[in-house]
């Protein structure tokens, strides 16, 4: 497997200080095909790392390798996926998913076909003209998504994408990333998913990165090979969470 | 009451596939637990499942029926034509969509809308049951509303 980014030696501390350290000495690689979940208890630095390895934020020390390459701006074969999705509340839903194809050179019918594509692609249509505030929680993460994935990015990084929404939107929305990561049409190389519900990092991931808090530091790694589709009650699953769960309390 | 689903429509796919993966029977207590809620927030995606004849509720267990499978096996683009079909059936939305289309250009305005309703139901809650019309109205490709102008059109 070729690894799509590879972190090597990352630290990163709050302002100058290296008393402040969040995250201490990651060393991770992302691989092609492959869905990765973070797990951590809260303040371990999971969103952090997110922000890094886009390269929304620059670590205080080691790098991040996109492809061999340094990352040193927002990386362009990437997308973020936000908890609170992070959308423009004076565009509609197709002008805030437009935003994704910023800077991509698209005649303007080519870019309208896209998002019409995507728009019906994500169970979108119907509202096309909606503003964020007239949808539900759940369709807004849509929005967010169908933003994220619009641009074909090879990597699509989630901050919790799952945690504002309440459980039976969740359920639902849990199993359309897996029908999309499952689809080779759309699926990116790779996803980088970052939660504090393990069973949802056991549940959807290929391998799992454990985090301790304070600094976060990468307490282990653990592959998960339950063939797909899981079944969230079995105990095969909920072995491996429980072991998991060990580990971070 | 119009009748109306009063939940979102993810939640009602979600709990039609907690409901799957209980093999299509469970008591509705059950799902409350699994899922942590309470059962007065669960309430509204079973209500809304019921009425659009995609689960069936038997002296406390949720039963999904064949055609709430059949939803389930499909993707978003055929859902939608499903859901299509479904809520048009509904009273409530017939309703609408007849006084729609008997308008000029088919199009009314919000104002027209509720006043309709108003007249025809006692307990309209105005507010909260336009925007599940318009959710659902919308998700079914039935109606479609420009909030910016408050014209709907069917």
């Amino acid at each position: 497997m070729a690894s799509l980014v590879d972190m090597q030696n990352v630290s990163h501390a709050f302002g100058k200080s290296r008393s402040d350290l969040i995250l201490d000495k990651i060393n991770l690689s992302i691989n092609e095909h492959e869905f990765v979940g973070v797990v951590g208890p809260s303040g371990c630095g999971k969103s952090a790392l997110l922000r890094i390895i886009i390269g929304l934020t620059k670590p205080t020390d080691g790098a991040v390798y996109y492809r061999g390459e340094k990352v040193e701006d927002i990386c362009k074969g990437m997308s973020m996926v936000f908890q609170t999705f992070a959308l423009f509340p004076w565009l509609t839903v197709f002008e805030n998913i437009e935003l994704g194809l910023q800077g991509k050179s698209f005649s303007k019918s080519e870019k309208r076909a896209r998002v019409l594509k995507i728009i019906e692609f994500m169970g979108l249509s119907g509202f096309e003209e909606a503003y964020p505030r007239e949808l539900s929680r759940g369709m807004k993460q849509r929005v967010g998504l169908a933003r994220g994935l619009i641009p074909d990015p090879e990597l699509i990084l989630m901050d919790e994408p799952f945690s504002s929404l309440d459980a039976l939107t969740a359920t639902h929305l849990r199993e359309e990333v897996l029908d999309l990561w499952l689809d080779p049409s759309v699926a990116p190389e790779a996803v980088i998913m970052v939660t504090h519900n393990v069973e949802e990092a056991v549940y959807m991931a290929d391998r799992i990165v454990i985090l301790t808090s304070r600094p976060g530091k990468i307490a282990k790694e653990l592959e998960v090979t339950l063939p797909r589709p899981r079944d969230l009650r079995s105990n095969e699953l909920y072995k491996i969470v429980d072991e998991i769960t060990g580990f971070i309390a | 009451m119009l009748a109306l689903p009063r939940a979102h429509v993810g939640q009602m796919i979600g709990l039609l596939e907690v409901l799957e993966d209980f093999k299509g029977r469970v008591d509705v207590a059950k799902v409350a637990d699994d899922l942590i809620l309470e059962l007065d927030d669960l309430l509204p995606a079973v209500d809304a499942a019921e009425l659009l004849s995609f689960i069936e509720v038997d002296s406390g267990d949720l039963i999904l029926k064949e055609t709430g499978r059949e939803f389930l096996s499909k993707g978003p683009k055929v859902r939608k034509k499903l859901l299509n079909k479904y809520v048009a059936n509904l009273e409530s939305f017939k309703k609408i969509i007849n006084f729609i289309r008997n308008q000029e250009n088919c199009e009314v305005s919000k104002e027209e809308l509720l006043d309709l309703l108003k007249g025809e139901v006692a307990d309209f809650d105005v507010e909260s049951d336009f925007s599940w019309i318009i959710e659902w109205g919308r998700d079914s490709l039935l109606l479609k509303y420009d909030s910016d102008n408050d014209k709907i059109r069917a």
